[in-house]
C-alpha cells in the first residue's frame, strides 16, 4: 500500500458540460450562419427561391463545384463599396474617439466616488437599457428634427434665430451613436479603474509623482485594457451599424451596414451582399486577432 | 537639542475617533526605529503622517529642524516601502526601481548607474527585465526595497515590510536589512506588530498602545526596564503579581504577595509608590526551579520542549500559575510533571511595576 496519493485522470465531465453549452450556441448560431454566408458569398445571383445558385452541380455522373469570385472583385474595385466601408471605418473610428473622451472621465468619477454611491452611479449608465433601442432613437428623431425639441429649446433661449438642421446629417449620426454605445465604453474602464490597487498611486505619490503625472504614469497605463475592451466593445458594432445612420443619417452618408441591406433587400443581390458581409468581416477580425496574439504574448 | 526627525504634539483623528493621540517622538540620524505595537494602536497612521499620506488633526513634524507638517508626499525627502509592496505591474523591475529617479528628471546615465548599483546590492541584476509578477515574494520584497532606497531618501520608512515572507526569510531579511541600513547610514523608521522583529532590527523602539506611546528605548531597555504592565506584557513573556505590603531590608524589598502565596524579593528603588497598587513582574527565564531550598513552593503541570529551551508551568498553592525557562544545555530534564518545586529569582530581577 502507498500512501502518496496519485490523483487519477479523472474527467471533468461536468466542467466539459459547461463549456460545451456556449460553445454549442455559437457553432449552431454563429458559425454555421456565418458558413452559409460564405457559401452564398461564392455564389451566382439568379431569379428565384433562393435566388442564388448552388455552389455544386450532378449531372450524373461528374460532381462539379463552380466558385463565382467576381462578386468579391467587384466589392474590392468598385468605389460605391469602397467609400461606404471607408465611411463606416471613419464613423466608427470619430464616434469611438468622443466616445472615450466622454467615457473615460465618467468612469474615472464614478470609480472616485464611495463604494455605495458607486452601484447607484453604474446602475444609471444602464437605465437606458431598460427602453428598446429603435424607441430610443426615435426618440432622438424628435428631439433633433427641425421643428423638435432641441431647436424650439435654442429658439427659445435666443441662441438661434432659425431652425438647425440636424436630423438627416452625420451630426445627427454622432450622436446617436454615441448616445446609444456609450454605457459599452464606460462598464470595461469603469471596472478596470475600480479595481485598480489604490497603494499603487500612493506609491506613485511617495515616489515624487503629482496627483496629474501619478494618473498619467500609473492609473492611465493600468486602465489600457478597459480601455482597449471599451474600444472594441463599440467600434466594431458601430462599423456595421445600419438602423442609426438609416434613421438619423442623410443620403450622403453611405455606411457599409446599409449598403448591405440595400443589396439584399432592394437589388435582391444576396451573393454580392455576402461578399460585402464577408470582406467587413475580414476587416474587423484580422487586425483583433493580431492585437489579441500581441496582448497574450506581452502578458507572457 | 533638535532631533534629526522630531514628532511634536502629533494627533490625528478620523470625526470622533482618536487615531494618534498627542505624540511626541525625537528620532536621531541613522536610527532604525520601530514603532511596535498590535493592529489599530495607531502605528500605521504615525508613519503615514510621516510619509505625508495623511494629515495630521494638530501638532508638528519636522525634519532637521524644518516644518514638513503641510509638505505633500511627493516633495518630502522620505520615501516608502509598503506593506504590499505596491509594485508597479505595468512596468518591469527595471523601471520599477527607475520609476522615481524619471520623475526628479535625472539624466539616462545617472539612472542607469543608480539602478546597476542599487541592484548589485540587493541581488537584483538578473531581474531587472522581468515582470512584478514573475517575482517571488522575497525578490518583489528586495524590488520594493530598491525601488524606494534608490531615491536616497533622508528616511526610509518601512510598513510591515516582512508580513508577506515565511519564518526563515524573515530572519534573514530582517538581519539583511540591518546591515544595509548601517551600511547606507540611512534613518530608518519601521512599523511592526511583531515584538521579535522589532526587538532584531531596532536601535530604539517605540511601544504603541491605542494611538499614545507608552514606553521607548532600546531593545535591552524596554525588555529589561518595561514601566509598565502592559509593555512587559507585550515584550516577550512575563509573570505578573499584585504586590502587598512591603518591608525593606537594605537594598532589598520582600514583598508579600497574596497571589504568589508568600514573599517575593526585589530590589529597592525609590521609583514607584509602594502605598499605591503595584505589581511585580518577573521573566520566566530569570526564575530558577529547585526541588528542594527556598522559594515559592508549586506543581509542575506542563513541561514544553522547544528545543532551544524547555518551558515549566508552575501551580502554586494559591491557584496562579508561574512560568519558568530553562536553557537546553544537553542533560535531561531532572523535572518531571507532578514534581514538587521551590521557585526563586535573583532581586535584582523583579521589576517593580505601577500600572
Amino acid at each position: 500500500m502507498s500512501f502518496v496519493t496519485t490523483t487519477p485522470k479523472k474527467v471533468n465531465w461536468g466542467g466539459r458540460l459547461l463549456i460545451a453549452i456556449p460553445y454549442t450556441w455559437l457553432l449552431v448560431l454563429f458559425l454555421a450562419p456565418f458558413a452559409l454566408v460564405a457559401v452564398i458569398s461564392l455564389s451566382t445571383v439568379r431569379l428565384g427561391m433562393p435566388p442564388f445558385e448552388p455552389l455544386t452541380a450532378w449531372d450524373g455522373s461528374i460532381l462539379s463545384l463552380r466558385l463565382n469570385f467576381e462578386n468579391f472583385l467587384y466589392v474590392l474595385t468598385d468605389d460605391t463599396y469602397l467609400l461606404a466601408y471607408l465611411t463606416s471605418l471613419k464613423v466608427a473610428a470619430i464616434s469611438t474617439a468622443i466616445m472615450l473622451l466622454i467615457a473615460y472621465p465618467l468612469a474615472y468619477g464614478i470609480a472616485s466616488c464611495s463604494p455605495s454611491s458607486r452601484s447607484l452611479l453604474v446602475f444609471l449608465v444602464i437605465v437606458p437599457f431598460w427602453s428598446s433601442m429603435l424607441i430610443r432613437v426615435y426618440s432622438w428623431m424628435s428631439i433633433l428634427r427641425n421643428d423638435g425639441l432641441l431647436n424650439a429649446l435654442l429658439l427659445k433661449l435666443g441662441l438661434i434665430a432659425e431652425p438647425l438642421r440636424i436630423l438627416n446629417t452625420e451630426t445627427a449620426i454622432y450622436i446617436g451613436i454615441v448616445y446609444t454605445y456609450l454605457p459599452f465604453m464606460v462598464l470595461p474602464i469603469y471596472s478596470s479603474l475600480a479595481s485598480a490597487d489604490r497603494t499603487l498611486i500612493e506609491a506613485a505619490r511617495d515616489l515624487g509623482c503629482s496627483r496629474v503625472s501619478a494618473f498619467w504614469r500609473v492609473t492611465f497605463p493600468l486602465s489600457l485594457p478597459g480601455v482597449a475592451a471599451g474600444c472594441a466593445l463599440v467600434f466594431i458594432p458601430v462599423v456595421g451599424e445600419f438602423v442609426i445612420p438609416d434613421l438619423l443619417g442623410g443620403a450622403d452618408t453611405q455606411m457599409i451596414g446599409r449598403a448591405i441591406w440595400l443589396e439584399f433587400f432592394n437589388n435582391r443581390d444576396w451573393p454580392m451582399a455576402a461578399a460585402v458581409t464577408i470582406v467587413l468581416l475580414a476587416l474587423l477580425v484580422v487586425p483583433i486577432v493580431y492585437f489579441q496574439s500581441r496582448q497574450s504574448r506581452s502578458r507572457t | 537639542m533638535q532631533s534629526y526627525i522630531s514628532i511634536e504634539n502629533l494627533a490625528k483623528s478620523y470625526g470622533v475617533v482618536s487615531a494618534v493621540k498627542n505624540i511626541n517622538l525625537g528620532i536621531e540620524k541613522g536610527e532604525f526605529f520601530s514603532l511596535l505595537g498590535p493592529s489599530g494602536c495607531g502605528k500605521s497612521t504615525l508613519l503615514r503622517m510621516i510619509a505625508g499620506f495623511e494629515t495630521p488633526t494638530s501638532g508638528a513634524i519636522r525634519l532637521e529642524g524644518a516644518d514638513v507638517t503641510d509638505v505633500p508626499a511627493h516633495k518630502r525627502p522620505t520615501n516608502m516601502m509598503f506593506q504590499s509592496y505596491a509594485l508597479f505591474p505595468h512596468l518591469t523591475v527595471g523601471r520599477n526601481i527607475a520609476f522615481g529617479l524619471q520623475q526628479d528628471r535625472l539624466d539616462r546615465s545617472e539612472i542607469r548607474k543608480r539602478i546597476d548599483e542599487v541592484a548589485e546590492k540587493l541581488q537584483l541584476t538578473a531581474l531587472l527585465d522581468r515582470k512584478p509578477a514573475q517575482l517571488s515574494g522575497g525578490q518583489r520584497q528586495r524590488v520594493a526595497l530598491a525601488r524606494a532606497l534608490v531615491k536616497r531618501p533622508k528616511v526610509l520608512l518601512l510598513d510591515e515590510p516582512l508580513g508577506a515572507l515565511d519564518k526563515n526569510l524573515r530572519t534573514e531579511t530582517q538581519l539583511e536589512l540591518v546591515r544595509l541600513q548601517r551600511e547606507l547610514g540611512l534613518t530608518f523608521i519601521i512599523v511592526t506588530h511583531d515584538q521579535h522583529e522589532a526587538m532584531t532590527v531596532s536601535t530604539r523602539i517605540a511601544i504603541m498602545k491605542q494611538g499614545q506611546v507608552l514606553q521607548v528605548g532600546t531593545p535591552s531597555e524596554v525588555y529589561e526596564t518595561p514601566q509598565s504592565r502592559y509593555v512587559a506584557k507585550f515584550l516577550g513573556e512575563t509573570n505578573v503579581f499584585a504586590g502587598g505590603k512591603a518591608e525593606r531590608d537594605g537594598n532589598v524589598l520582600s514583598i508579600e504577595s497574596g497571589e504568589a502565596g508568600g514573599h517575593v524579593h526585589a530590589a529597592f528603588t525609590d521609583r514607584i509608590a509602594l502605598d499605591a497598587p503595584y505589581w511585580v513582574s518577573v521573566r520566566p527565564e530569570r526564575v530558577k526551579l529547585a526541588t528542594a531550598g527556598n522559594g515559592i513552593e508549586g506543581i509542575v503541570e506542563q513541561l514544553t520542549y522547544t528545543g532551544v529551551e524547555r518551558h515549566y508551568r508552575v501551580r502554586l498553592k494559591t491557584g496562579a500559575t508561574l512560568d519558568a525557562r530553562r536553557v537546553n544545555h544537553g542533560a535531561e530534564s531532572d523535572l518531571a510533571i507532578g514534581d514538587r518545586v521551590f521557585a526563586s529569582w535573583p532581586p535584582q530581577a523583579s521589576r517593580l511595576l505601577a500600572e
